[in-house]
């Protein structure tokens, strides 16, 4: 599974919207995300990659797409790490 | 109050109280273990702060609405330093809303941070304390017994946290185990500023009888105290620190009739 499979079951998850309607353009706030799913989906995505994204860098997401594409990010430079 | 060669794990201790109280532990001589969640760079910040004053730092990431964080938590404590004299249950956090529209999962995340962490790290921690006695101190709020906007939740969390620092003041004082908690009125963190922003909290120096708001330090210093052997017979209290808010209301109303009269 990719990371954006991975990050978007996640978001699904939390969310309790069907995965298959998240595309890069959803926002949390399209999916009626409230501040403490917000919370939990970057905490749970910070688990299951292992990596950590600080609250400055989450503001910046304005989509779903921005979200997977700082986790892509994250993971490629820890896995060359 | 030495608290020499004592070895600390401050929950939440990166920023904010959590921050002030790692720092004054290390100021009386103590280790302090650094315990943050989702910001690493506050933490190691705090650390480097706490080295520069001749003790050791060490920092550990754990999500202490996780029991199984806290588990690998304690685990690694036990494994590197095999003991433990001061848990600074100091890690929260809330969901801000009206009772109506508080939720299970909003219900649940408040309750497992603010609430059953401290008993679960109480319960790891006693055991390293076990045979050496230990001191527990625990952050609560005046929304423990008063009813602020939007704070049901996170006020409901710190009213059982002051229940059960009692509970186990009384269950761990044979193995020497000091139990107790501070509570603050509105602290000036980074965590205040978001509810003034969202005006949910309003700044109220002026309206302290001590005349300024309430800082980390001043929760810090408290804390430091009920760690020292001097605060050997304070067992299950909650020691509340808000420059008198809490017992000035009517003096308040006095104070702010002289300002705009």
């Amino acid at each position: 599974m990719t990371v954006e499979e991975q990050t978007r079951e996640i978001v699904a998850r939390i969310t309790h919207v069907d995965k298959s309607i998240i595309t890069r353009e959803s926002t949390f706030k399209g999916m009626k995300a409230d501040s403490l799913d917000v919370v939990q989906a970057l905490v749970a995505v910070e688990e299951a990659f292992e990596i950590e994204i600080p609250d400055e860098e989450a503001q910046k997401f304005q989509n779903f797409g921005d979200f997977v594409s700082y986790v892509e990010n994250r993971v490629a430079q820890k896995e060359k790490v | 109050m030495s608290l020499e060669g004592k070895l600390a794990l401050v929950t939440g201790g990166g920023r904010g109280i959590g921050k002030a109280i790692a720092l004054k532990l290390a100021s009386q001589g103590a280790d302090v273990i650094v315990n943050f969640f989702r910001h690493r760079d506050a933490a190691q910040e705090t650390a480097n702060d706490i080295e520069a004053m001749g003790v050791k730092a060490e920092i550990i990431r754990a999500n202490v609405g996780d029991p199984a964080k806290i588990d690998e938590m304690f685990d690694m404590i036990g494994n590197k330093f095999g003991r433990l004299d001061i848990l600074i249950s100091n890690a929260a956090s809330g969901v801000g809303r009206p009772v109506m529209d508080i939720d299970i999962k909003a219900w649940e995340w408040t309750m497992n941070i603010n609430v059953r962490a401290l008993l679960l790290c109480t319960q790891r921690a006693a055991r390293l304390m076990d045979g050496r006695g230990g001191k527990v101190v625990s952050i609560s709020s005046l929304g423990s017994f008063l009813a602020w906007p939007t704070y049901a939740v996170v006020g409901v969390s710190k009213a059982a946290l002051e229940a059960l620092t009692r509970y186990l003041a009384i269950e761990l004082a044979p193995q020497s185990i000091c139990v107790n908690a501070v509570a603050a009125s509105a602290v000036e963190t980074e965590a205040l500023k978001f509810y003034v922003k969202e005006g949910l909290v309003k700044d109220s120096h002026h309206v302290t009888p001590a005349g300024r708001m309430v800082i980390p330090e001043d929760v810090a210093n408290v804390v430091a105290f009920l760690c020292s052997e001097e605060a050997f017979m304070i067992r299950g209290q909650t020691i509340i620190v808000d420059g008198g808010t809490s017992v000035g209301l009517l003096a308040l109303a006095g104070r702010e009739d002289d300002e705009h009269g």
